[in-house]
C-alpha cells in the first residue's frame, strides 16, 4: 500500500446499487458524482456512449471459476475532474458486454468506474486494477466481492489494494 | 523501427496499458517498436496509413478498410503472462511477416 493507491479511493465515493440494468446503474452513481463535483454534465450521456461501443466487461473466471465478473466503466478525461477508482457494489448482477469478445457477455456484479483526468498520467488505473485482482489472496477476495456494505469495502481496498 | 498503433473507447487507460506492455515485452524480445495510444474515433484511414500494425483491444470495425494487419491485444489487460503469451507471439509473426 502507498500513498499514490491509497488516494485513488474515498470513503465519499464507495457506492452499493440495487439497479436491475447498467442504464440505472449508471444513472444512479454519475448524479450522485456530479453531486459532488467530481464529473461534468456531460459524463452520463459520455459514459453511456462508450460503454454501448467499448464495453468493459472483464470475465474473471479466467483468473479463478469462483470469482464473479466485473466491468470497468470508464470516458474521456474531458468529463472528469479527479483522479479516483470507484467501487461500485451490485445488489443484482447485471450484464455487460465482454471487454476483449465483445460479441460474448458477462454478469458483472461489481463496478470498477475509472474517473481519469490526466490523460497522459503514467500510473495505469486499470493495471492497478487487474494487479490488485490478480495478487490479492483467492478467499480473501472472494469475501471482499460478498461485501454489503461501503465501509467495509472502503476498508478492505484502502488496505489491501 | 515497427510503428504500433494501439487504440481504445477512451483512449486513457485500456490503449496505454497496451502500449506500455507492447514496447516493454517486444523490445526484450529484440524488436525495435514504437507504440502511440490514441481513441478509436479520431482515427482515420491517413493516420493509420502511417503504421505498420493496428493493435485494438478487439475487432474494430473504424468505417473503412484496414490495409495494415491488426492484431487484437485485449487479453494483455488481464495481465497474467499465460494470457498476454499468445498476443506476443502473433505480434512477433506479424512484425517477421512485415520484413523491415
Amino acid at each position: 500500500m502507498n500513498s499514490l493507491q491509497n488516494a485513488l479511493f474515498e470513503k465519499e465515493t464507495v457506492f452499493i446499487e440495487d439497479g436491475e440494468s447498467k442504464e440505472e446503474i449508471f444513472k444512479s452513481v454519475a448524479k450522485q458524482l456530479l453531486g459532488k463535483g467530481l464529473v461534468t454534465e456531460d459524463f452520463l450521456d459520455n459514459l453511456l456512449e462508450r460503454e454501448e461501443n467499448y464495453p468493459t466487461g472483464i470475465d474473471l473466471s479466467v483468473i479463478n471459476p469462483n470469482l464473479p465478473s466485473i466491468a470497468i466503466p470508464h470516458t474521456e478525461s474531458g468529463f472528469v475532474k479527479t483522479r479516483r477508482i470507484i467501487p461500485i457494489k451490485l445488489i443484482k448482477s447485471v450484464e455487460f458486454k465482454n471487454m476483449i469478445q465483445p460479441d460474448q457477455k458477462v454478469e458483472a456484479s461489481f463496478l470498477f468506474m475509472i474517473l481519469n483526468d490526466s490523460p497522459n498520467e503514467q500510473a495505469n488505473m486499470l493495471a492497478d486494477i487487474m494487479d490488485f485482482l490478480n495478487q490479492t489472496d483467492l478467499e480473501e477476495l472472494k469475501s471482499f466481492f460478498e461485501l454489503n456494505e461501503e465501509k467495509e469495502i472502503y476498508k478492505f481496498l484502502a488496505t489491501k489494494f | 523501427m515497427v510503428n504500433i498503433l494501439a487504440a481504445c473507447g477512451a483512449g486513457v487507460n485500456s490503449s496505454h496499458q497496451i502500449k506500455n506492455a507492447l514496447e516493454t515485452e517486444l523490445s526484450k524480445r529484440g524488436y525495435q517498436v514504437k507504440c502511440d495510444a490514441v481513441m478509436v474515433k479520431d482515427i482515420n484511414k491517413n493516420m493509420i496509413d502511417h503504421y505498420d500494425i493496428f493493435a485494438p483491444i478487439s475487432s474494430t470495425s473504424l468505417g473503412f478498410d484496414i490495409d495494415i494487419p491488426v492484431v487484437d491485444c485485449g487479453p494483455i489487460l488481464y495481465r497474467i503472462p499465460a494470457m498476454a503469451e499468445p498476443v506476443y507471439k502473433k505480434m512477433e509473426e506479424t512484425i517477421k511477416s512485415l520484413n523491415k
